[in-house]
């Protein structure tokens, strides 16, 4: 029992998680800054390494204005639930061997769940602060999940075809030999773009366009709440990215077979490690090098030729499995 | 014995709150009548040469996110109410930097009917970065200054 919640508060559950969360926003802002031939961040701790630790520092010590037409229960409370929901989701994530720490036959549904679950957070969040900018912001939100939701169950679908099961233990153990990107590879790339717009990263940073409706949902918060939230912006990076190493590249496993159990589990960690930063890595170019498009034209992006495009991968992996 | 415990718990607070607020500065920008000379150079510090973000600087679009308030221009009748507000809508700890000669005192605008003659006699200033307009490393070496104020010494 004891060992079971050290996994999931600490390694490889929440902390290690968190930890992963502040230096994915290292690279995103290393990366960014790259591209537009920048330093980046370069004071905090080595090469900026600290950075996102002193943002989020600095937001804890700051002081929290309440809205006055706001809804102070949520306006407070909302934002550590809001965190709590991709942190039980990295939860089911498997890491150190075949199975996560929570882990039952019919996980990948629950994750859907999860996903849907953190938009309707960020709605009510929003709705509770109150202003007119938030309102705006949730209304493109909801707009953009009602077009981006069905390409993404429709391309979690793919991988759940492959293994012939709805759980990620199955989905990760399929793969030991052949990774799923390589039968799947077009729903590989819709999970991409789909992942980008639940990040609302550019091109599909509507709900939170900077020169247009001030900072989006998040215009009224500041101090603690603001931190929360932010923090959860990271980890659902790190969540999608670990979810895309787990369904189309095989998870932590190896193809050989290692006896010692103790370099088992180093050996994973760094294959988990290194799959889920390249696929952070990659989600963070293409975000660099976009700019924002409009909201019907992401909306037809998505229904238009994303959808369609999952349909046909669907197709193909039933004709020729 | 507790008590220097106490205060040494005390002092690793201060030390890591000092940290993380000079390490993270987030700023935003108020154009309170300016010509917009000054706002350019402001600009030109985030970008490739000069990059203000190496100090953790960021320009956030939200006064309830920020840290810094930068004011440039001569504050004049209709911009003195709206200065207030933004100032009263930024969060504590806050800090208020006038760039360029016309925040600083008036500037060229000195003596006309309807400035401000310095945002100074609006809102409490913690830093003035002189120049009509100031250079990008005047900028940089007024963010140092403020980083400095920030953790009480000196930089040097
Ligand atoms: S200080 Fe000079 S450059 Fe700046 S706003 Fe005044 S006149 Fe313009």
């Amino acid at each position: 029992m004891i060992n079971w919640i050290f996994q999931l508060l600490v390694f490889p559950g929440l902390t290690f998680f968190v930890w992963i969360a502040f230096a994915f926003e290292w690279l995103e802002r290393k990366t960014a800054a790259k591209i537009q031939s920048r330093v980046g961040p370069l004071t905090a701790g080595p090469k900026g390494f600290l950075q996102p630790v002193a943002d989020y520092f600095k937001l804890i010590f700051k002081e929290e204005i309440i809205p006055r037409n706001s809804d102070k229960f949520v306006f407070l409370f909302g934002p550590p639930l809001y965190f709590s929901v991709p942190a039980i989701g990295a939860a089911f994530i498997p890491i150190l061997g075949e199975k996560g720490v929570l882990s039952h036959s019919y996980d990948l549904l629950f994750i859907l769940f999860i996903m849907a679950f953190s938009v309707l957070m960020a709605s009510m969040l929003g709705y509770a602060a109150g202003g007119r900018y938030s309102t705006i912001s949730i209304g493109r939100l909801v707009l953009q999940y009602t077009s981006y939701e069905v390409p993404l169950i429709l391309s979690i679908l793919a991988p759940a075809l492959l293994a012939r099961g709805l759980s990620l233990s199955k989905i990760v153990s399929s793969q030991i030999s052949h990774w799923h990107v390589f039968y799947a590879p077009i729903s590989f790339a819709v999970f991409l773009i789909v992942s980008l717009a639940e990040l609302e990263k550019p091109p599909f940073d509507i709900p939170s366009a900077k020169t247009e409706i001030v900072a989006g949902w998040m215009t009224e918060f500041s101090g603690r709440p603001l931190a929360y939230i932010k923090l959860t912006k990271n980890l659902n990076y790190v969540f999608l990215s670990s979810l895309a190493t787990t369904l189309f590249l095989g998870g932590p496993l190896l193809p050989i077979d290692v006896q010692d159990e103790f370099l088992k589990t180093i050996l994973f960690l760094l294959v988990f490690l290194i799959k889920t930063f390249s696929v952070g890595f990659l989600i963070f170019i293409i975000k660099s090098a976009l700019a924002r498009i409009k909201i019907e034209q992401a909306t037809s992006l998505l229904w238009v030729i994303t959808t369609p495009l999952s349909f046909l991968q669907l197709l193909l992996i039933v004709l020729f499995r | 014995m507790v008590v220097s415990h106490c205060r040494r718990r005390q002092d690793l607070k201060t030390n890591i709150k000092s940290w993380a607020q000079k390490n993270s500065l987030w700023l935003f920008h108020v154009n309170a009548a300016s010509c917009n000379g000054c706002d350019i150079e402001f600009v030109a510090s985030l970008t490739p040469r000069y990059d203000i973000e190496r100090l953790g600087a960021q320009l956030v679009p939200s006064p309830r996110h920020a840290d810094v308030l930068v004011v440039t221009g001569t504050v004049n009748p209709l911009m003195r109410e709206r200065l207030k507000r933004i100032y009263e809508q930024i969060p504590e700890p806050k800090y208020v930097v006038a760039l360029g000669a016309c925040a600083g005192g008036g500037g060229v605008m000195k003596g006309c009917y309807n400035v401000s003659h310095g945002v100074d006699k609006v809102i409490p200033v913690d830093l003035f970065i002189p120049g009509c307009p100031p250079r990008p490393e005047a900028i940089i070496y007024g963010l140092m200054k403020l980083r400095d104020k920030i953790s009480g010494g000196s930089h040097e």
